[in-house]
Parts: structure tokens; C-alpha cells; sequence
């Protein structure tokens, strides 16, 4: 996921998607960020936080654990703030979505 | 809120007594084989090997696939497990006709015991087909798996009523046909029918999830579906009218293409998976699979040989091969995720915490491995070559096996959180 400078929340979307980077899928042991689960942050309604994201397969049994995760962390950067997932299945989650870092510690 | 339901596992009450319990069943199963290592040379019909096959069949193997099927069918269906009550009920039901039974195969108690055991068993089912039933009937998605989990049920509740007749049949005999002929049938209706076709069923789903391997291959799996089930069909339909004859091989060939079909997928699944390191636990489902095809080689030799050593054989390439193969590695594929998902899910995130592989011992189940292979091997040879020392021997590591794999499963089971 890439966060542009003129972003008018950039600032906020950069401190959430490092906070991300503390989630690990428990079964593959790599961060959902590098893992290329989330597809977006939305801060663009008032004190409520929306992740939008997938999961490596829809049956994943670690699904709960890592949208559990994902509002753990953000609740404590931004305490204030609703923490919304929104899981979604389409586009089905690929490896090309992983980063550099992510293959190379799944060794792809 | 999520698009779709996940995270639908029952309540570990409902899951981790079936594993608990199916390992201490396995340490009894090779505390049988230490103490009447003899029974295993000779006829199959005999006591204590009977009280064996039914503790590998149903203490063992149904034991921790009840378990394991009431964690992953939610997962599998993406919905809640129809009744978690009676899935508890099924596993007091299971764990107290599995001990009746068996205690009455040992001592060869015909009767009541055995029957009312068989019963309890045949409950515990129908428990289990109606919340396979009521679980899987309604997913939408993955219509083969959900045929081979609904199917293998089916089967288990028709081999069981098979056995309680041929229980009753002990005692009181009323079938005409020949009991040993019936027996075949029976153990092949509960290895072709529940425990092939439940295994294809979930590994064709959990297989391509452990290695995020894709195939192109899956249309094929219908086509491994109806050859099991048609090659079995035959099988205890003729063999119930005309007796066992040469068409078994027929029929046979019909399974074993399916079985083919099946692994031709999963082949093809691993070819393009995305998870390059392969874990430790799939080397016993390489070994389960060599031990399959092992057994589906070894059928012509129990037709033709007069030795009743090949049928022997055959049984410990099935229950302590392809069956506890899967069983020994797979449970830290799944045992660990229960545990943990309970124990640390709310957590994630927060602070540290371990992992689920570090729930285990990996270095006990590196040793639980080899010592595995040492005993199936020797115990096999023992067998074929009618070497009552090396059965024995083979029985001692046997209980070293089983005592490893009880012990890592009691460190999972009994982990306390750790923060």
C-alpha cells in the first residue's frame, strides 16, 4: 500500500501503517503490511478509522486474530478513534502483492 | 464490519478432549502391541489384534479427526458449527464406546458390551453427521469438499451399524453370508469410505492454505470423488452378494484412480505454491502418502498369498502409516493455531507474544520423526518376516513414539499464556 505526500491525511495514514508493520499472520510470520493484506486506510470521517483489507485466503483460521491485530494497534496510536475493518475479497490477495521485504522472508 | 463470517471456531471445549484423549489412546495402542506383540503373527481374526484395529480406528484416528473436523468445518464453510453440545456429546459418547468395545475385543467378551459399546459409537456418528450435515449442507463455496466431508460421514455412520451387526452376529449369529467376508467389507467401508474421503476432502482445502499454493487442477476432484465412491459402492455390493473375488481389483483400480486424481492435485498444488520453505509436519504427509500407495500395492498380495502375513501388513501400512502419519504431523499444523488462537488472539498486536509453532517442542517432533520411521519400518518387517523380536523391539519404540507425541501434546494443550 503506497500513501501519496499530497495526501491530506498523510501524516496520520503514515503513523497507522507503521503501526500495522507490529501485526503478524501467525502462520506465514510475516507482517500484514509487507504480507500485501491492506489495501487501505480511510480517515476521512471524524474520530473513526477505516482499514480496508483482505486475508491471504477467506477460510484463514488466523482471520479474527489479525483483524483483532489491526484495531489492537490502532487503538493505541490513535485511542480516540472508532477502528473499523472492512474485510474484502476482491481483488483476491496474490503474491505480487507482497513486498520485497515479504518475499524474501516467505524465500519467494 | 467484515464482509464475510471468519474466525467461526467452536468453543475449545469442544476440540481439544478429542485430541487429548486420541493421544492417550495412541500410548494404549502401542502398550497393546508391547504387551501381545504375537498377535500380529497369524490370522487377523484373533482377539487382541482386533482390540488393537479398533483402537487405532476409533480411539486414534476417529477420535482426533472428530476433533479436528468440528475446528476446521466452521473454517472450511465460513459459519458457525451447527450444535458445539453435541459435539461434546459425541466425544463422551466415542471415549466410552471406544473403551467398551475395545475392552471387549481384548477379552473377547461377545455380548452386550461389545454391542452396547458398538452403540455408543454408532450415537456419537450420527451426532457427528448431523452437525457435518447442518454445518456443510448449507455452504455455498467448495461443493467438492463439502461432497467428501458429508460422504465420509455417511460412510462412518454405515460402517459402524455394519460393525454392531457383525457384533451381534458373534453372539448371536443370523447372517447367512461368511462373518470374515462381512469384515472386509466393514473395514473397508470405514478405510475407502470415512477416513479416505474425509482426509482427500480436507486436505484438498487445508493443503493449498499451508503452502498458498494455487491449481488449476480442482475440476479434477469431482472425478476423484465419484471413483472412490463408485469403486467402493461395487466393492461392498458385490462383495455382500458373490463373496470377495478377482473383480476386486476392479474395483480397487477404480479407487486407486481416484486416489491418483487426488494426489495429482495436490502435486500441482505444491508445483505452484507460493510458500517455498516446507515445514517439518509435511514430511509425514509424504510419508502418509508413500504408505497409501504402499497399502493399495499390497492388495493383490492379501488375495493371493496364502500367508495372512500380507493382510497384516496391509492393516499396519494403513493405521500406523497413512493414517497416523497425517495424524503425527498434522496435529501441530492445527493444535497449536486452537490453542493459541484462545489463549493470544485477543493480544495480537498489543504486546509480545509467542507464536503457535513456539507452542510446541519442534525438537521433540524432529525426534518424534525418526523414531517413527524406525518403528514402522521394523514393524512392518517383523511382520512379513514372522520375527517375533523385532516386532517386539519395534513395539518399544512404538511407545516411545506415542509417549513423545503425548508429551508435546500436553504442553500445547496445557500452555499457559505467557506475556
Amino acid at each position: 500500500m503506497e500513501i501519496s505526500i499530497t495526501d491530506a491525511f498523510y501524516k496520520d495514514k503514515q503513523k497507522a501503517l507503521i503501526a500495522l508493520y507490529r501485526v503478524v499472520d501467525p502462520e506465514l510470520f510475516v507482517n500484514i503490511v509487507d504480507l500485501g493484506l491492506v489495501y487501505g486506510i480511510d480517515f476521512a470521517r471524524e474520530k473513526s478509522i477505516e482499514v480496508t483489507m483482505t486475508l491471504s485466503t477467506p477460510h484463514c483460521p488466523m482471520g479474527e486474530a489479525i483483524t483483532m491485530g489491526v484495531r489492537n494497534v490502532l487503538s493505541i496510536e490513535f485511542p480516540a478513534s472508532k477502528i473499523e475493518v472492512k474485510l474484502v475479497f476482491d481483488p483476491k490477495w496474490d503474491h505480487w502483492m507482497m513486498s520485497e521485504e515479504g518475499r524474501r522472508q516467505l524465500g519467494i | 464490519m467484515p464482509a464475510i463470517n471468519i474466525g467461526k471456531a467452536p468453543k475449545n471445549n469442544a476440540v481439544l478432549p478429542f485430541y487429548g484423549t486420541a493421544a492417550v489412546f495412541f500410548l494404549v495402542l502401542t502398550g497393546m502391541l508391547l504387551v501381545s506383540p504375537t498377535a500380529l503373527v497369524g490370522h487377523y481374526f484373533q482377539p487382541h489384534l482386533l482390540a488393537m484395529v479398533h483402537t487405532a480406528a476409533l480411539g486414534w484416528g476417529t477420535m482426533v479427526i472428530f476433533g479436528a473436523s468440528y475446528q476446521l468445518l466452521p473454517v472450511i464453510c465460513e459459519r458457525d458449527l451447527y450444535n458445539t453440545s453435541i459435539a461434546l456429546l459425541s466425544y463422551f459418547l466415542l471415549t466410552f464406546g471406544a473403551v467398551l468395545l475395545i475392552l471387549s475385543f481384548w477379552l473377547f467378551r461377545t455380548g452386550m458390551t461389545m454391542i452396547g459399546g458398538g452403540s455408543l459409537i454408532l450415537i456419537a456418528a450420527l451426532l457427528y453427521l448431523v452437525n457435518v450435515w447442518k454445518t456443510a449442507g448449507s455452504c455455498k463455496k467448495y461443493s467438492v469438499q463439502r461432497c467428501f466431508i458429508i460422504s465420509s460421514a455417511i460412510w462412518l455412520v454405515l460402517t459402524v451399524s455394519a460393525g454392531i451387526l457383525l457384533a451381534v452376529n458373534l453372539r448371536y449369529p443370523f447372517i447367512p453370508g461368511n462373518h470374515l467376508e462381512i469384515l472386509k467389507l466393514h473395514a473397508h467401508a470405514g478405510l475407502a469410505g470415512w477416513f479416505l474421503q474425509l482426509i482427500v476432502g480436507v486436505s484438498s482445502k487445508l493443503v493449498p492454505m499451508f503452502l498458498l499454493g494455487r491449481s488449476t487442477r480442482e475440476k479434477w476432484l469431482p472425478w476423484a470423488f465419484w471413483l472412490q465412491n463408485a469403486g467402493l459402492i461395487l466393492f461392498i455390493g458385490d462383495g455382500y452378494l458373490n463373496g470377495i473375488t478377482s473383480r476386486v481389483f476392479l474395483y480397487e483400480m477404480l479407487i486407486a484412480a481416484g486416489v491418483v486424481v487426488w494426489l495429482l492435485y495436490l502435486h500441482d498444488v505444491y508445483k505452484n505454491r507460493v510458500k517455498k520453505k516446507i515445514e517439518f509436519q509435511m514430511k509425514y504427509v509424504f510419508i502418509s502418502t508413500l504408505a497409501l500407495l504402499i497399502s493399495l500395492l499390497l492388495i493383490p498380495a492379501i488375495y493371493y498369498g496364502a500367508d495372512h502375513q500380507w493382510a497384516i501388513v496391509y492393516g499396519v501400512f494403513v493405521f500406523l502409516g497413512w493414517i497416523s502419519a497425517v495424524i503425527l504431523g498434522m496435529t501441530f499444523k492445527t493444535l497449536p493455531f486452537i490453542v493459541w488462537n484462545e489463549r493470544y488472539k485477543s493480544m495480537n498486536g498489543k504486546v509480545k507474544i509467542p507464536m503457535p509453532k513456539q507452542l510446541y517442542k519442534e525438537h521433540v517432533l524432529n525426534w518424534q520423526f525418526r523414531y517413527y520411521i524406525a518403528a514402522l519400518t521394523l514393524l512392518a518387517l517383523g511382520v512379513l518376516l514372522h520375527l517375533g523380536i523385532m516386532i517386539r523391539t519395534s513395539g518399544l519404540i512404538w511407545a516411545f513414539v506415542a509417549a513423545l507425541y503425548c508429551y508435546n501434546v500436553m504442553v500445547v494443550i496445557f500452555h499457559k499464556r505467557r506475556v
